[in-house]
């Protein structure tokens, strides 16, 4: 009897995706799609980015690290770094505040709220930098006011730092908002019920069920605060060692055919964008690890 | 502490909620909010705790009128359906949670706090599962968690939203008989939502039987299933066939109901419509020259079970029957699908006589 069903009992293997007959591919077709998968990466991704540091290293580690003590290469490191400092915390309240209201509560206009927030990734970063130049610009709305009380914000640092929020605005509410949605308030409602004050909840037991897509978030807004080039250009003016960014100044030494130092500079942009995926794939594996498997991942948006 | 309900009217938009209803909860009882999806129970039990606020009416604990309090200051345990634990807390701090986030002044030492919790674990059983995150345990285990969460801040309310719905059959059983349990040494006013008439009977010692949004009939269980005060409590708390009939003789009001086929029914006569439980019927073989039984035919038979089911078809009317006979008297009369046999109503409940039962 016993030997009649184990011989009938097929061993199936212990984990993840067991392909049956009906949802395997003949061996052909399997190959040929990893294949194509495989040198779409290749030519894509891999090339460009070994590209960037062989030619940043070209004339060897010397030549490499002497582009950082220019004067104006460091200038464009230190204002993308002030600018995504600024930008990034201002977006990260911004977005848990967007969030929170969105996902907690019902009010009106609510859904005009969830299209605004999107706006910026509608709109090309060209004509969100533009947004700023009629506003403060010259000849803009708030120009002349601007002028006679000796305010500089186009072509100078505040033009970018604001074209930098508004360019990331989105990602951190983005990612918060489908958890908070998923989550519902019966949390809330079960630490309003044990005692806890509006703060209290919101830091015991808001926040920590969102920490993981908040970081998540974070990353992924710090990345594009750098990397942002579009908005940044056009209210920048290019003035050398005030108002270019990393990008920029990218720009700048390539079209001077300083190809060494334009790719460093590069290459610590890569390199950036390196350890975003390093820590996102840890984000991920964490949240994971803490069975909250419920972060939404993906939707990442093209620069 | 008592808990007093009077004329809360509660709407969201345009859909009624809550029609004018008062519903007295005595001290130190448990008492079931029973009723169909939609009747408005989860919303008064919403009102009570302060999650949730009427349009009108007010609600009294121990005869304080507390309606304008919030649920924080109503310090009442609140169970919810889905348990709502902490996800990203160990079911240690969960339950210590409401100790925790009290003022410093009133916060109990670290190791009051440990205590507590460690009494409560044994309380619930889950000593060894301290360590545990919400997401480790089983349904069950979840609720007693949700459980002894509300109450290590000794509520003076134990509230409970559908506390087995989401459990399967035989936990459900469990848990109801160990929430009796636990009552009866805690002693706490509760108030629990369900939709299962047994394990409102089962567990409550009253029981508020809601439809519509309002409450139907308030009373212990034996009350409420031996003299249901209207057709829908009648209906809810168990099966039933409704023989629509006239009057005989004497008083509309009183006279007796015959339920015969319309056209053999003295015509002129008041029509009423009579409620018998599956259980309350017989069945037999022969007429015996009884004109008040009724010809059916047997459509399908279930004996699975302590009482064997019998689904019938009215000769006469062609309306559905079911009857429920012991399974003795079921084997004595062996009776086969498409057979005749003559039901006889042992006891009739009408609704429209005005008489209490």
């Amino acid at each position: 009897m016993a030997g009649a069903i184990q011989s009938n009992v097929r061993v199936a293997p212990a984990s993840g995706f067991v392909a049956t007959q009906a949802t395997s591919e003949p061996a052909l077709v399997r190959w040929l799609l990893t294949g194509i998968a495989i040198l779409f990466l290749v030519v894509f991704l891999f090339l460009p980015l070994a590209i960037v540091f062989s030619t940043a290293l070209e004339k060897g580690f010397a030549a490499y690290f002497r582009t950082f003590q220019d004067p104006d290469t460091a200038a464009a490191i230190r204002l993308t770094l002030l600018a995504a400092g600024i930008a990034v915390p201002l977006n990260m309240i911004f977005g848990i505040a967007a969030a929170w209201a969105i996902g907690k509560f019902e009010f009106f206009g609510k859904s005009l709220l969830i299209t605004l927030i999107d706006l910026p990734f509608s709109v090309s970063p060209v004509v969100s930098g533009l947004i700023y130049v009629l506003l403060f610009g010259m000849q803009g709305l708030l120009g002349p006011w601007l002028i006679d009380h000796d305010i500089r914000i186009i072509f100078a640092v505040p033009g970018i730092v604001l074209a930098t929020i508004f360019v990331t605005f989105p990602f951190v509410a983005r990612e918060l908002l489908p958890m908070m949605q998923a989550q519902g308030n019966d949390e809330e409602e079960a630490a309003l019920t044990l005692g806890a004050s509006g703060w209290q909840t919101f830091r015991r037991v808001t926040l920590p069920n969102v920490k993981w897509a908040l970081l998540y978030g974070v990353i992924l807004c710090n990345a594009r605060a750098m990397g942002e080039f579009g908005a940044v250009s056009v209210v920048s003016g290019h003035i050398r060692g005030v108002t270019d960014t990393m990008p920029l100044h990218i720009e700048v030494l390539y079209n001077d055919y300083q190809f060494v130092a334009a790719f460093s500079v590069a290459s610590l942009l890569a390199l950036l964008a390196l350890v975003t995926l390093v820590v996102k794939s840890v984000v991920e594996w964490r949240s994971k690890e803490q069975g909250n498997d419920q972060v939404p991942l993906g939707g990442e948006e093209g620069a | 502490m008592s808990i007093n309900v009077r004329n809360i009217t509660k709407a969201f938009g345009r859909y009624t909620a809550l029609q004018n209803v008062s519903l007295e909860i005595p001290d130190g009882q448990l008492v079931a909010l029973l009723g169909p999806s939609g009747c408005g129970k989860t919303t008064l039990l919403r009102i009570i705790s302060g999650l949730e606020f009427p349009d009108s009416g007010t609600v009294e604990f121990d005869g304080q009128n507390i309606t304008d309090q919030s649920a924080r200051e109503r310090r009442v345990g609140f169970v919810f359906q889905h348990y709502a634990l902490f996800r990203h807390m160990n079911v240690f701090e969960n339950i210590a949670f409401g100790l925790r986030v009290r003022s410093r002044a009133t916060r109990p030492p670290e190791a009051e706090i440990r205590r507590r919790v460690q009494e409560l674990l044994a309380l619930i059983q889950l000593e060894n599962q301290a360590r545990r995150y919400p997401s480790q345990l089983s349904g069950g285990q979840r609720q007693r968690v949700a459980l002894a969460r509300a109450l290590a801040v000794q509520p003076k309310v134990l509230l409970l939203d559908e506390p087995f719905g989401a459990l399967d059959a035989k936990v459900r059983m469990e848990l109801r008989r160990w929430l009796r349990k636990l009552h009866d040494e805690v002693h706490i006013t509760s108030v629990f939502v369900t939709h299962d008439q047994e394990e409102a009977l089962e567990v409550a010692d009253r029981v508020a039987v809601m439809n519509g949004g309002h409450v139907e009939q308030a009373g212990s269980p034996d009350e409420v299933y031996d003299c249901p005060a209207t057709p829908f409590v009648f209906d809810f708390l168990g099966k039933v066939n409704i023989f629509h009939g006239r009057v005989e003789s004497g008083d509309p009001a009183t006279g007796t109901l015959e339920i015969g086929a319309p056209g053999h029914l003295a015509s002129g006569r008041p029509p009423a419509a009579g409620y018998v439980r599956p259980h309350e019927l017989e069945l037999r073989r022969e007429r015996n020259g009884d004109a008040t039984v009724i010809e059916a035919t047997v459509l399908r038979i279930y004996k699975a079970g302590p009482l064997a089911r019998v689904e019938l078809r009215r000769r006469d009317t062609g309306e559905l029957v079911q009857a429920e006979i012991p399974r003795a008297a079921f084997q004595a009369l062996a009776l086969q699908p498409g057979e005749t046999v003559f039901v006889k109503p042992l006891a009739i409940r009408r609704f429209d006589d005005g008489m209490p039962c």
